[in-house]
């Protein structure tokens, strides 16, 4: 070693010690870890403003919150919380993986502190805590977004060949053959991701049998079955979309996370897409002059259908958050849940295009009305079938949806087996 | 290490510097062996305990079930349908890129100086990243705007234009032709290298003997890479039994299933569907599947080994 290199080192040890002084002082501070799958930069500025805000109120705390892509958060929360070393705070969707969670006793009950701050819980839809309630416990608060699934179409192209927004099967179906006859996709449909025709089955089950139909047969109560009458009517009447032409060539192997399905919608090629409402902001960022053809509309009825029209299926939250059990601060932590749902993170997301699902919320944006006003008038909001199930289920209603659009599989074979599947896990 | 060498051998009684020399690859090998401990037998083991469990992963709740995960195993169709994909991804993989790989490497070794640039193209794929390739593929093969099916078209085929991705028939096809173009420069740069210990002198004197250079090629170069071609197709056998990646991004195993891959099964398992207890039997299944077939392929391929 060199007398520069050794001269060298004895600086940046000196420059470690003295910048090590200032570091000291804020040594005591304590923590709390934040992990969350916002990635755009006005969620992501929602987020940090509440940390900011929680570490003013809260002398010696740090909030160190991290934004992790979708993909990547779902593998990375699982094996942070199978290792036991989770964040303070993280996000889920909910449903079948929170369940997980929580059965292993990961995750701290938010109900006590809940009903010790009712103004603070009555803020929220009612129905939002649907999702992320478990034997009448409360595990994580909905937090970002409503996202629900309508039908986005192109008003141009609708007015074009001058149909209007169908409200029932029959009229539907003449929409696709209008479509079809012009060469048009009726619908634009990337099913390489499974949950995107998953919402197709899922939407029909609800119209066919209505909300009970799915809760009964995956609660396993009131004799609930997924070999019911309903969901082989559903298969039958998807694979009757599929046989009318309903959906572009290729449909499963495109792929949405790249877009596959809103390029055929952008250069009309498609006419229409079953999707959350999240895509509306999405195709805002994308192509802003398409945007302005955008409309939208629910689900239409099917005939003799025992579910109400105004059914919708989504998420009240869309993430939701919650506490690990592994935290060390927990009392303070719920308070950074709280901070991080209050009405200035409300206000910041609404501002961002989102809808939390919060009573009374203000907002402009006419888009964001319409949709507030659709889950309103809601009776029942389905939380989408992939994140409700169990994962092992979740998963295998992805492969057999995809098969009913492949046309590779029966409404009967995938009705039965998926019931098998179901009886073996759910007990 | 000339240091110790030195010390060691000039002071010091004849004693230690025994000890010393037996002490030495100990030393040296001691990092080497603990990081493949922890990284790759320790996992190995594990991933063997986790067998036998019925575990989601998380918290304390693991279920030991014996060899339940097994028989599950044995009559589970998917995975079998995997491991055949596997096996056909090997099959296409050596009967694909060998001969391909071995003619870009004569041509380049008989081509000369000029031939710098085509080696750097032709190398190219290698260096680009999977996840960047299976999405520009993604692309290329789209059924509605790729260029495949737009040139298909363009030149008269349009008949042969296919769902390339979406189709059960063609998905695994499909990946299989990419993974074949990423590594053919690998085995190219391989065979290269096994050309370019070919001595020049022989096929000299061949020439003078009256041999043509198809004679030189079938006769003499190709028998001297016969130990090229045996660690190029073991090494081909090998990654394709374990691939992953380009299949994760370009069909996730889907449609239905049609490209799903060990590793893709495994990686669903455990990360979609929270059963990393049968999650880690398909991995063990995997390697235990890979150690017969390689260990079968490198015993039956025993008379060729040489050098490289």
């Amino acid at each position: 070693m060199s007398k520069f290199a050794s001269k060298l080192t004895a600086l940046a040890c000196g420059a470690a010690m003295v910048s090590a002084i200032p570091f000291a002082a804020h040594a005591a501070d304590k923590v709390i870890t934040e992990w969350d799958l916002q990635t755009t930069a006005s969620a992501v500025k929602v987020i940090r403003d509440a940390a900011d805000r929680f570490e003013k109120a809260n002398p010696g705390y740090k909030v160190e919150d991290t934004h992790i892509l979708n993909d990547a958060y779902k593998t990375k929360i699982k094996i942070a919380l199978g290792a036991n070393e989770p964040p303070c705070v993280f996000s889920s969707w909910g449903g079948g993986p929170l369940r997980e969670y929580v059965k292993a006793n990961l995750v701290v009950d938010l109900t006590p502190y809940l009903d010790k701050d009712p103004a603070f819980k009555d803020r929220f839809l009612p129905a939002s805590f649907g999702a992320s309630t478990i034997d009448g416990k409360i595990y994580a608060l909905p937090a970002e977004n409503t996202a629900i699934a309508v039908v986005f179409y192109n008003k141009e192209l609708f007015a074009k060949y001058n149909v209007t927004p169908p409200k029932t099967w029959d009229e539907l179906l003449k929409v696709i053959d209008v479509f079809k006859q012009h060469d048009i996709a009726p619908f634009a449909l990337a099913n390489k991701n499974k949950w995107t025709g998953s919402m197709f089955y899922g939407y029909l089950v609800d119209r066919i049998g209505g909300p009970e139909a799915f809760a009964n047969a995956a609660q396993r109560k009131n004799g609930g079955s997924f070999a019911d009458p309903v969901f082989v009517e559903a298969g039958k009447r998807l694979q009757e979309l599929v046989n009318a032409g309903a959906f572009q060539k290729g449909y499963n192997g495109l792929d949405y996370d790249v877009g596959g399905s809103r390029r055929l919608l952008y250069t009309e090629k498609a006419a229409m897409e079953l999707m959350g409402t999240w895509e509306a902001s999405t195709i805002g960022n994308e192509n802003p002059d398409f945007a302005k053809k955008l409309g939208f509309f629910p689900f239409p009825s099917v005939p003799d259908g025992k579910g109400d029209p105004s059914d919708l299926l989504g998420t009240l939250g869309d993430n939701f958050i919650s506490v690990s059990n592994a935290c060390p601060e927990k009392d303070k932590a719920v308070e950074l849940l709280k901070t991080l749902t209050d009405d200035t993170a409300a206000a910041g997301r609404v501002a961002g295009s989102r809808l939390p699902p919060l009573k009374n919320l203000k907002v402009d944006n006419p888009f964001l009305q319409d949709v507030s006003k659709l889950v309103s008038e809601a009776k029942s909001v389905q939380l989408w079938w992939d994140q409700e199930l169990p994962p092992k289920l979740g998963e295998l209603h992805k492969d057999t949806s995809q098969a009913l659009f492949g046309l590779s599989k029966t409404p009967e074979q995938v009705a039965e087996e998926f019931e098998a599947a179901a009886k073996a896990e759910l007990k | 290490m000339t240091d110790i060498s030195t010390r060691s051998a000039g002071g010091g009684a004849g004693g230690t510097v025994l000890s010393l020399r037996k002490l030495a690859p100990v030393i040296f090998l001691a990092p080497a062996i603990l990081l493949l401990a922890v990284y790759l037998l320790y996992p190995l083991v594990e991933s063997f305990r986790l067998s036998l469990l019925d575990w989601n992963g998380l918290g304390t709740d693991a279920r030991f079930v014996g060899l339940d995960n097994w028989k599950k195993l044995a009559s589970d169709a998917l995975f079998w349908r995997a491991a055949r994909n596997n096996i056909l991804l090997a099959v296409f993989s050596v009967l694909i890129q060998m001969p391909i790989a071995v003619v870009l490497a004569v041509v380049l070794d008989n081509a000369g100086r000029g031939s710098r640039i085509l080696k750097i193209l032709y190398f190219l794929p290698l260096l680009m990243s999977s996840v960047a390739l299976g999405v520009l593929f993604k692309y290329f093969y789209d059924v509605n705007f790729g260029p495949l099916n737009a040139l298909l078209d363009y030149v008269g085929l349009g008949y042969l234009a296919q769902d390339w991705l979406g189709d059960t028939r063609y998905a695994l096809g499909a990946v299989i032709a990419v993974v074949c173009w990423q590594y053919i420069p690998f085995y190219m740069v391989l065979f290269m290298a096994g050309l370019a210990s070919f001595p020049a002198e022989i096929s000299e004197a061949a020439k003078l003997d009256g041999a043509s250079e198809s004679t030189i090629f079938w006769k003499m170069k190709l028998p001297h890479l016969r130990g090229t071609f045996r660690t190029a197709i073991v090494l081909s056998v090998i990654g394709a039994l374990r691939y992953f990646d380009l299949i994760y991004v370009m069909t996730g195993g889907g449609p239905e299933g049609a490209s799903e891959l060990m590793a893709t099964y495994m990686y669903r398992n455990v990360f979609s569907s929270f059963q990393l207890g049968y999650g880690s039997t398909v991995a063990s299944a995997m390697f235990i599947i890979v150690i017969l077939i390689a260990s079968v392929l490198l015993r039956f391929s025993k008379r060729y080994e040489t050098e490289i």
